[in-house]
C-alpha cells in the first residue's frame, strides 16, 4: 500500500484531547531566495537543517537539481522537499525524452503543483522553482497546499520575511548575473543572521541562456568557526586519585555475558 | 469451416484486401430492407417519418412506436434491425443526459450526431462485436433562445445582458443520418431504408437547400414520400409514423413530439390523394429515380 | 472530531500540520455594462499573518472571453481554474466553437458543488461571447449558483455591500463601469486589513480583454489600461 496511513488518527486526536503535547514535525527552518535578472535566473539558500531546537545538519544542501536548467530550491520538511523534487526531476526527464525538446519551468511548476495539491498540503514541500527554457526566464514559487506564484524575485521559508525585506529595499528592474547573485546573497545573509530557524552557509545556483548551470555551493561562509581564545582541555592527571584497579575482560565474564561483535559495522545497524 | 468466400467478410476488423469491411456493407444490407424512414429540414422544424410494415393482424394499431424521442429537443428514427435501433437510441440518451449532467443545459443536434457516430464507428473496429444494422435519422432543434445554466438562480441585469451582437442567429433545426459505417453528414433532408431511393427522388424536387419549406407543409410532403416511397411494395400493408420538432414559437415549442392525430391524418389523406392524381407522371417518376442510383453506384 | 481547535493546530494526521494555508483575504468584483462585464480585484494574499504575495493576480482567464475572480484558498481556487479551463479548451475543440459563459459556469458550479467539504473557493466568472453579451455569476462557498448583474466577494466585500447598492446603475458606459469598480475596490482596500496592493481590472467587450492596473502609489488613478 502507498499513500499515507491515518489509522492513528483517533488515538492521537484522544492523546492531544488529555493534554499530551504534540510531538514535532521535522522540518528545515529556512531561507529560500529567487531573483531573475537581464540574463537568467539565480536562486540561493542557507545551508542549516534543524528538528526542533536542534541544528540537524550546519551544511545540508537545499538547491536541489530538477532538469540542466531547472533548479529547486527547498523549505518545509526536508524529506518531502528531497522526495518530491526527486520524484519530479524523474518525471520531467522522462516528459523531455518523449517530447524530444528541452523541459520548461512551467511544464515542472505544474507538475509539483499537481502532486502537492493531491496531498492537500500533507506533503510539507515550499519550493522556488527557477529555470531558463526555449520560451524564456521562469521564477515560481510553489507551496505545499499546491498554489503557485509568479514574480521577478521570490522569497520562503521562516526567513522570508527576512529575505524580502532586503529584495524590497535593494531590487531594482535590469539587474546583471552580479547584482542578482549579490542581492539573493544578501537576502538569504538576512535570513541566517535574523531568524532562527536559518543558518550557516550561503549556496547559490546561476541559471543562464546558453550558459552551463553553475552551482556555487557555500558561495559564502559567513559562520566559519574560527581558533577558540582558550583551551578547556585537563591535562591528564589532573585529577587526583587514591588508588588504583583494572579489571580484566576475562574477570568480566564472570559478572555479565560478553559477546564478540564482529568488526563489520555494516552487519549490524545500531540506533543512536 | 466452409471453404465458401474469401474469408473476409467473416471478422469485423478485417479489411478486404481492396480495402472493404464486408460486415459493415452487410449491415448496409440490413438496412436496405428495412421500413423507409424520411427526415426533412424545414426552415421552423424539422419532421421525422418512417414507413410501419404491419408483418401481423395481432399487433395492436398505434403501438410499437419506431421513433424514439432522446432529449426533449432531439427526436431519432432508423430504418434496419429494431433491437439495434433501441440500443442507439438507449445510447443516445445517455449521451443526451451525460451532456446535460456536465454542462447544465441541452446538448445540441450537432454534438449528439457527432457522439454517436463515434459510437457506432468503434462497433467497425473489434472482432468481438458485429456493426450496427441500422441507418439513424437524428433531428432536433436547438432552441433560438438564450438558455440559463440547469439551477442557477437569479436571471442577471434587468435591463439584459450588455454588448450582445443583435441579428446574430443562433440555434435553429438540425438533421443528421448516420450510416453503420459510423459514416454521418448532416442534411436538408434525409432517408434511408427500403424506399430511399424513391423517397430521396421526391425529398430532391422539394429544393430544401432555398430555405422555403414551412413545417406544416413539410409534415405533409414528409406522409406524402413514405407513400411514394411504399409504391413499390404495395402488396404490404403499412402503419405512418410521424413527430416533429418546432421553434419556440411553433406548435411543439421546441419539443420533439408526434404529429397531432388530426394533421396525421390530414397529411395521410392528402398523400393518398396525391398518389392517385399523380399515377400518370408516376411511372416517369420512378425511372429517374432508379437512373439517380445507378450514378450513385 | 475531538478537541480540533481547542489547543491549537492539529491537523489530520493528528500532529502538527502546516497552517499556512495560503488565503486570499481579498475583495474581488465583476460587473455587467453596457458594452459587457468588468472583473476586478485587488492583489493580496496572505499566509496567517503575512503578505505572500503583494501583486497577486486574481483575474484568472479560462477562455478568450471568460475569466474568474479567484477568492478563498489559492491552492484550491487555482486547481478548480486550471481544470475548467482544460474543459473549455477541449469544448472549443470538439464542438468547433468558442464555449459559452453559461458553460463555464457549469463546469466551475460541479466542481465546487461536489467537492464542497474538501474546497474553500468563492468564484466570481464573468465572460462575453457575442449571442448572450456579458453576463456574471457567482458561486459562493456552498457550490451554488447565482447569475447577477453584479456580484462581490472576499473578505472585503462586506465593506462595500453598501457602496455598490448605492452606487449601482444598470447599462453603464465602460468609463462610468471602470470608475464604479475602482472605487468600490478602493474603499473595500480602505477598510478591510486583508485587502490591498494594487487593483487589476479586465474588460471584456466585443474587442476582446483589456486589462487595467491601478497604483497605490498614484491613489489607484493610474496607468489604467495596459494592453
Amino acid at each position: 500500500m502507498t499513500g499515507f496511513d491515518f489509522s492513528n488518527y483517533n488515538r492521537n486526536a484522544a492523546l492531544h484531547a488529555k493534554g499530551v503535547p504534540l510531538p514535532k514535525a521535522t522540518s528545515t527552518g529556512t531561507t529560500i531566495v529567487g531573483c531573475i535578472y537581464d540574463n537568467g535566473v539565480v536562486i540561493a539558500a542557507d545551508t542549516r537543517a534543524t528538528s526542533g531546537p536542534i541544528v540537524a545538519d550546519k551544511n545540508c544542501e537545499k538547491l536541489h537539481y530538477i532538469a540542466p536548467k531547472i533548479w529547486c530550491a527547498g523549505a518545509g520538511t526536508a524529506a518531502d522537499t528531497e522526495f518530491t523534487t526527486a520524484l519530479i526531476s524523474s518525471n520531467v526527464e522522462l516528459h523531455s525524452l518523449s517530447t524530444g525538446r528541452p523541459p520548461r519551468v512551467i511544464t515542472c511548476m505544474t507538475m509539483l503543483k499537481q502532486h502537492l495539491f493531491r496531498y492537500q498540503g500533507h506533503i510539507g514541500a515550499y519550493l522556488v522553482v527557477a529555470g531558463v527554457d526555449p520560451t524564456g526566464i521562469g521564477l515560481f514559487t510553489v507551496h505545499a497546499h499546491g498554489s503557485t506564484d509568479k514574480l521577478p524575485y521570490v522569497t520562503m521559508g521562516s526567513g522570508s520575511l527576512a529575505a524580502m525585506s532586503v529584495f524590497e529595499s535593494m531590487w531594482k528592474p535590469q539587474l546583471d548575473r552580479d547584482g542578482a547573485v549579490a542581492l539573493c546573497a544578501e537576502a538569504i545573509k538576512a535570513g541566517i543572521f535574523n531568524d532562527l530557524g536559518s543558518g550557516s552557509n550561503v549556496d547559490v545556483c546561476v541559471i543562464e541562456k546558453d550558459q552551463p548551470t553553475q552551482l556555487l555551493r557555500n558561495y559564502i561562509k559567513p559562520n566559519e568557526r574560527g581558533q577558540k581564545e582558550r583551551n578547556y582541555r585537563f591535562p591528564r592527571g589532573t585529577t587526583a586519585y587514591l588508588n588504583q584497579k583494572v579489571i580484566s575482560k576475562e574477570d568480566m565474564r564472570k559478572y555479565v555475558t560478553v559477546e564478540e561483535a564482529s568488526g563489520d559495522p555494516n552487519l549490524m545497524e545500531v540506533d543512536i | 469451416m466452409t471453404s465458401i468466400g474469401t474469408g473476409y467478410d467473416l471478422s469485423n476488423s478485417v479489411f478486404s484486401p481492396d480495402g472493404r469491411n464486408f460486415q459493415v456493407e452487410y449491415a448496409v444490407k440490413a438496412v436496405e430492407n428495412g421500413g423507409t424512414a424520411v427526415g426533412i429540414r424545414c426552415k421552423d422544424g424539422v419532421v421525422l417519418a418512417v414507413e410501419k410494415i404491419i408483418s401481423s393482424k395481432l399487433l395492436k394499431p398505434g403501438a410499437n412506436k419506431r421513433i424514439a424521442t432522446v432529449d426533449r429537443h432531439v427526436g431519432i428514427v432508423s430504418a434496419g434491425l429494431v433491437p439495434d435501433g433501441r440500443h442507439f437510441v438507449s445510447r443516445a440518451r445517455d449521451e443526451a443526459s451525460s451532456w446535460r449532467n456536465v454542462y447544465k443545459g441541452p446538448i445540441p443536434v450537432s454534438a449528439l450526431s457527432n457522439r454517436l457516430g463515434s459510437y457506432v464507428q468503434a462497433y467497425t473496429l473489434y472482432s468481438s462485436v458485429r456493426p450496427f444494422g441500422v441507418t439513424a435519422i437524428i433531428g432536433g432543434w436547438d432552441s433560438e433562445a438564450e438558455l440559463a445554466v440547469d439551477g442557477q438562480v437569479g436571471s442577471g441585469p434587468k435591463a439584459g445582458s450588455g454588448g450582445k451582437v443583435e441579428g446574430a442567429k443562433a440555434g435553429g433545426p438540425g438533421l443528421y443520418m448516420i450510416e453503420p459505417s459510423g459514416l454521418y453528414w448532416g442534411y436538408y433532408g434525409a432517408a434511408t431504408g427500403k424506399g430511399r431511393q424513391a423517397a430521396k427522388a421526391e425529398l430532391e424536387k422539394l429544393d430544401l437547400s432555398a430555405g422555403n419549406l414551412s413545417l406544416i407543409d413539410g409534415v405533409k410532403e414528409a406522409a406524402r414520400i413514405v407513400y411514394v416511397a411504399h409504391e413499390d411494395s404495395k402488396d404490404k400493408d403499412f402503419e405512418l409514423e410521424m413527430t416533429w420538432i418546432s421553434s419556440l414559437d411553433g406548435p411543439t415549442q421546441g419539443r420533439h413530439e408526434e404529429v397531432p392525430k388530426e394533421l396525421l391524418e390530414e397529411a395521410e389523406r392528402a398523400a393518398k390523394a396525391a398518389l392517385e392524381g399523380d399515377d400518370d407522371e408516376d411511372d416517369a417518376a420512378k425511372g429517374d429515380a432508379i437512373d439517380n442510383e445507378r450514378m450513385q453506384e | 472530531m475531538v478537541g480540533h481547535g481547542m489547543t491549537g493546530m492539529l491537523g489530520e494526521d493528528g500532529i502538527h500540520v502546516d497552517m499556512n494555508h495560503l488565503k486570499k483575504g481579498e475583495v474581488n468584483m465583476a460587473i455587467n455594462f453596457k458594452d459587457g462585464v468588468i472583473l476586478g480585484a485587488d492583489s493580496r494574499t496572505t499566509t496567517g499573518a503575512y503578505i505572500a504575495n503583494r501583486v497577486t493576480d486574481k483575474l484568472t482567464q479560462v477562455h478568450d472571453t471568460i475569466w474568474c475572480c479567484r477568492s478563498g484558498s489559492a491552492a484550491d481556487t487555482q486547481a478548480v481554474a486550471d481544470i475548467v479551463s482544460y474543459h473549455l479548451n477541449m469544448y472549443s475543440i470538439t464542438n468547433n466553437e468558442a464555449p459559452s459563459t453559461q458553460v463555464a459556469a457549469a463546469l466551475f458550479q460541479e466542481l465546487c458543488y461536489e467537492n464542497k467539504d474538501m474546497l474553500s473557493a468563492g468564484i466570481i466568472i464573468a465572460g462575453y461571447d457575442p449571442r448572450h453579451g456579458g453576463q456574471v455569476y457567482s458561486i459562493p462557498l456552498g457550490g451554488s449558483l447565482h447569475k447577477q448583474s453584479y456580484s462581490i466577494g472576499g473578505s472585503g466585500s462586506t465593506y462595500i455591500y453598501g457602496y455598490c447598492d448605492a452606487n449601482w446603475k444598470e447599462n453603464m458606459t465602460e468609463e462610468e463601469g471602470v470608475q464604479f469598480v475602482r472605487s468600490a475596490l478602493q474603499e473595500a482596500i480602505k477598510w478591510d486589513g486583508s485587502s490591498g496592493g494594487v487593483i487589476r481590472m479586465v474588460v471584456l467587450t466585443a474587442k476582446g480583454a483589456q486589462r487595467h492596473l491601478y497604483l497605490p502609489d498614484t491613489g489607484y488613478t493610474g496607468p489604467g489600461v495596459t494592453n
